[in-house]
């Protein structure tokens, strides 16, 4: 008995769906996930708890946050980094994130599990996209517990409450926006140390930490055309956010993603895989 | 039409050829069986196959349709190294990530059969780590089962298992080959048992071709031989030798080659007064053919 030899190729719709499927199965299906939401909800409230402690002499430390929304956005787009107020906010997700991309993509060489799916996937780009977007995903479930933990966190340490609703959704919806160019980022980070599963996760922190743009503002000082870059543009989603800030994050994000996108799916095409 | 179609095929690892210039028929229907030594080229051309690996130059095909084709590719099932399971999930967990890859409809009743085609039904829940090296390379074949395959890539799939493990592997081969009609190409130094399977095999060295042959011509080309033993060995060796160029002695054994009447030779060693104790009529087996044409290679 002969196999009926039909060759349809796969839409690209079914391909990326068959991808985004086994990428999501396994985020819901592994702790992988779950911890780092955790991690999300977590920090922030620890980091508003921390500044209601005594110090040494148990004298009550200047808090660190005026603002429970402080938590959530910088009040100002500042590039330079004025006191760890202005830094330690809903950006911090961008960092736990690269880390659980690098987790989750290393598990896939480590496992050998990618060559199952580069044998039956010739197309390199439907990986590349289905990882950046499912880490995308898992980007901004990790921005909503952020959210809460922060809220949460924020008001057991009595920080006041007032804010410009609007704003402060524009802020979140930005950042939430953001993370599709980081996961893109730290995808394309994976591809190409996806031999070297430490420097993956340490080049994903480097650039999650923005090291690189606080350092340019050094330089150049607290310059929008910052805001060309992944780091810039999630800085620029603050309390002081509009309608500008979601259009500004949405192209900065999209066009980065594109370049990730195109640039990794070559590397993949001309480079062994496993 | 041919399932795989290599031509002048190469790739190099930091300038060492790990395949030069391999040419590769494999007919549709065929068990392929992929002979070579260790770091021949075997492993390198199935990964070439399966796109893991780009080549430096040369041509791929698959069924007629270039390598990097969708649609063929989505065809291609590859046990290549290890499973490629997630330790920590379950065998089903792992299954099912495939099935959902491949955009199976009926995922479950997909998985059962798969499962029952690897006799491992009642392994279901384990999770991949607690498995046996055994039980890991079956799951590696019922993986590389799912969705239909039109081509089977096995690299090694009885590396490491025990005679029983070997046996059940074998019997697995034999039966989705016969029941389900896909190409397999099948890597192995277990001569004795790819000999059992294959209707094809192509013998590499040095990331070269350097021969393909069916079953059949191998048949045809495998001499005959008749081993036998008496008291006197020196004696008779010599006797034998005036009459049949090909005796010689080996190991405990006078083997006579390309003489198929025993008969004959037992009537002439009594005429020259010797007895034999023993006699056998013997075919040379994949594995001495093999070792014949790489000590030819050898000696050129």
């Amino acid at each position: 008995m002969t196999k009926e030899l039909k060759f349809e190729s796969p839409t690209f719709k079914q391909r990326i769906k068959g991808m985004l499927g086994v990428d999501f199965y396994r985020l819901f299906h592994t702790p992988l996930f779950c911890i780092f939401l955790a991690i999300a909800a977590i920090i922030p409230a620890m980091v508003s708890g921390f500044t209601m402690m005594p110090d040494q002499n148990g004298n009550k430390i200047e808090p660190l946050y005026s603002n429970v929304w402080q938590i959530i956005a910088a009040t100002e787009p500042l590039y330079v980094i004025r006191e760890i107020a202005d830094y330690a906010n809903m950006n911090m997700v961008f960092i736990f994130g690269g880390i659980m991309v690098s987790i989750f993509i290393g598990h896939d060489y480590k496992s050998g599990y990618v060559k199952q799916l580069f044998t039956t996937h010739a197309k390199k780009e439907d990986y590349m996209i289905s990882k950046t977007l499912v880490c995308a995903f898992a980007m901004v479930c990790m921005c909503l517990t952020y959210f809460i933990g922060g809220t949460i966190g924020g008001l057991i340490a009595g920080y006041e409450t007032s804010v410009n609703v609007g704003s402060l959704v524009c802020a979140v919806l930005g950042k939430m926006i953001m993370s599709l160019g980081w996961a893109a980022l730290y995808t394309f980070l994976n591809v190409i140390f996806r031999k070297y599963f430490g420097i993956s996760i340490a080049s994903s922190f480097f650039f999650g930490t923005g090291i690189l743009i606080i350092g340019a503002a050094a330089i150049l000082g607290n310059s929008p055309i910052l805001n060309i870059f992944l780091y810039g543009s999630s800085v620029f989603a603050c309390l002081s956010s509009n309608l500008w800030t979601i259009i500004n994050c949405l192209v900065v994000s999209i066009a980065w993603t594109a370049i990730y996108i195109i640039v990794g799916s070559h590397i993949l095409n001309k480079c062994d895989v496993y | 039409m041919n399932a795989i179609e290599i031509k002048g095929l190469s790739k190099s690892f930091r300038g060492l050829f790990a395949v030069n210039n391999l040419n590769m028929t494999v007919p549709v229907g065929s068990i392929y069986g992929f002979i070579g030594e260790n770091g021949s080229g075997k492993s390198t051309t199935e990964k070439l196959i399966c796109g893991h690996l780009v080549p430096n130059s040369g041509e791929i095909k698959l069924f007629g349709k270039d390598y990097t084709d969708a649609g063929v590719r989505v065809r291609v099932g590859a046990l290549i190294e290890n499973a490629g399971c997630f330790p920590s999930s379950s065998v089903y967990q792992n299954l099912m990530m495939q099935a959902i890859n491949l955009e199976l409809e009926n995922r479950e009743e997909e998985i059962d059969r798969v499962l029952k085609i690897v006799r491992m039904e009642d392994s279901k829940f384990i999770k991949f780590k607690s498995c046996s090296l055994g039980m890991k390379q079956r799951i590696g074949i019922a993986m590389a089962l799912l969705g239909d395959p039109a081509l089977l890539i096995l690299d090694e799939p009885i590396n490491g298992l025990d005679t029983d493990g070997m046996r059940i592997m074998r019997e697995i081969l034999v039966d989705i080959t016969k029941t389900y009609g896909c190409t397999v190409l099948i890597s192995s130094h277990i001569l004795g048992e790819l000999e059992k399977i294959a209707t094809h095999y192509g013998i590499i060295r040095q990331g070269k071709m350097i021969m393909e042959l069916s079953a059949k011509e191998m048949e045809n080309r495998a001499r005959v031989f008749t081993s036998l033993k008496t008291a006197n060995m020196q004696g008779a060796l010599k006797a034998l030798k005036e009459k049949y160029a090909n005796a010689r002695q080996e190991e405990e054994y006078i083997r006579v080659y390309d003489v198929d009447n025993t008969e004959e030779i037992v009537e002439y060693l009594i005429k020259k007064g010797f007895i034999v104790s023993e006699i056998k009529k013997n075919k040379i087996g994949l594995e001495e053919y093999y070792i014949e044409i790489m000590s030819q290679k050898e000696k050129k």
